[in-house]
């Protein structure tokens, strides 16, 4: 056990700087994709929902291959495959990691919405509409105040999948914390306690949204019940 | 394209491989955690929770590293199919951990009440009343869970298990022909991840019906 902890604490002082700078790296990563997937998730949803065929079906088609592709293959192809047959391309690994995520985070969060839209009565847009509304006033108005309240929770725990998903984005190279983890790792090759740190990392990031989400579901539950 | 399909068809059967045995590893983990937290002992209680938030808390990439290159360092060295199914297996336990608690809460107080007041033993309670409703609801989250652990088995290529990442990697550094592979990679995931994604949602609306 010694041998794990003496040359953590020796360590601790020169890695704990940079694995923190790295881990503002993967919160930025992370709020930067979730930027991305939440008007995404909104055109999407609303694609969806249209009455227009072609169009739902190219969301319906939209959300299946995001959802059903690795967020890895999906990185691998803007990074990798993009720059290869559009040679004008050229990317970043950051932004080909908030572009990657984002995309995959658009079709979770359209089936999230959807889900949302219509767990409202549906009467209730039936109603909006017979008083002369118009679709979109419906949709703002009356159906999307309801229906956030119910699509939050789910939303929030999407933020947590990606906050952990964004460690897939070392793979491509893009600066966050698992990146950070395993150069420090190859060069002082003690993988075991930066590995173990990058966890602990994660673990305090992602475990009080976890706490903070669970809690805002007991209250919204609570609510609809009365 | 011939040429590529073969090679990654036989990363795609290690990739299957790999997310069958990491499930069996997980259902059976993930069935110990579950009882532990609804059981009555108080110190199986915290240790399924923390297992449960510790693993759910961090990346499933930073658990295989700290299993294969971690370990190593003090001198356990698995091969990387081995790390890669312990890895996701034990990935997955709190997943369905979480599955199985939520399914057996489902099932309403009165009944498990009603069982033990007609004279039926614990047991038999859990096994003829609350376990054949509760499984039922556990389906459709467990088969969407299969879909996400098949997704994750990409992440084991960085670990050098030899699935159908780590082939197309290896094919593109050979001829360069990144889009063709990735494409051919991610028709390779959809034509498996879509059918399971739909019976999910089928099973789902099923059960949903049935309540």
């Amino acid at each position: 056990m010694n041998q794990f902890w003496a040359p953590l604490i020796e360590g601790l002082p020169g890695w704990l700087p940079q694995l923190l700078w790295a881990a503002l790296q993967t919160l930025r990563l992370t709020a930067l994709s979730f930027l991305v997937a939440v008007p995404l998730g909104m055109v999407v949803v609303l694609l969806r929902l249209s009455p227009f065929q072609p169009l739902r079906w190219a969301a319906i088609c939209w959300i299946e291959v995001a959802r059903g592709t690795p967020a890895l293959v999906i990185l691998f192809l803007i990074y990798f495959g993009l720059p290869s047959v559009f040679p004008w391309i050229n990317l970043n690994s950051l932004t080909a990691a908030v572009v990657g995520l984002g995309l995959q985070g658009g079709a979770i969060l359209a089936e999230i919405f959807r889900s949302g839209i219509e767990a409202i009565d549906r009467g209730q847009r039936e109603a909006s509409l017979t008083l002369g509304l118009t679709p979109r006033q419906t949709m703002v108005d009356v159906i999307a105040p309801q229906a956030w309240r119910i699509a939050l929770p789910p939303v929030g725990n999407y933020a947590v999948g990606l906050l952990k998903d964004t460690s897939i984005a070392s793979i491509i190279a893009a600066p966050e914390l698992m990146l950070r983890a395993k150069d420090l790792a190859s060069s002082s090759f003690m993988p075991m306690q930066l590995y173990v740190l990058a966890a602990v990392i994660y673990f305090f990031m992602s475990f009080p949204l976890a706490l903070f989400i669970r809690r805002l579901e007991r209250r919204i539950t609570a609510v609809r019940r009365t | 394209m011939e040429r590529f399909l073969p090679i990654l068809l036989e990363g795609a059967l290690i990739s299957a491989q790999v997310a069958a045995g990491a499930l069996v590893l997980a259902t059976a983990l993930g069935l110990m955690l579950a009882l532990f937290s609804l059981g009555k002992g108080r110190l199986l209680y915290w240790f399924a929770r923390s297992w449960i938030e510790l693993i759910r808390g961090t990346p499933a990439l930073t658990q295989l590293f700290i299993l294969y290159f971690g370990l190593a360092d003090f001198g356990l060295q698995m091969p990387p199919l081995v790390a890669a199914i312990v890895g996701l297996g034990i990935n997955g336990s709190a997943y369905l951990a979480e599955i199985f608690r939520s399914g057996i809460q489902a099932v309403g107080h009165g009944q498990t009440e009603a069982a033990l007041s007609l004279g039926m033993s614990p047991f038999w309670t859990a096994r003829d009343v609350v376990l054949p409703q509760a499984a039922r609801m556990m389906v459709p989250p467990f088969v969407n869970y299969g879909v996400q652990l098949l997704k994750d088995t990409s992440l084991i290529s960085s670990i050098a298990a030899p699935e159908i990442m780590f082939h197309a990697r290896n094919l593109v550094m050979e001829t360069y022909e990144s889009m063709t592979i990735y494409l051919l990679v991610a028709a390779i995931y959809l034509t498996i991840s879509i059918p399971l994604s739909r019976l999910a949602s089928y099973l789902q609306t099923r059960t949903a019906m049935a309540r």
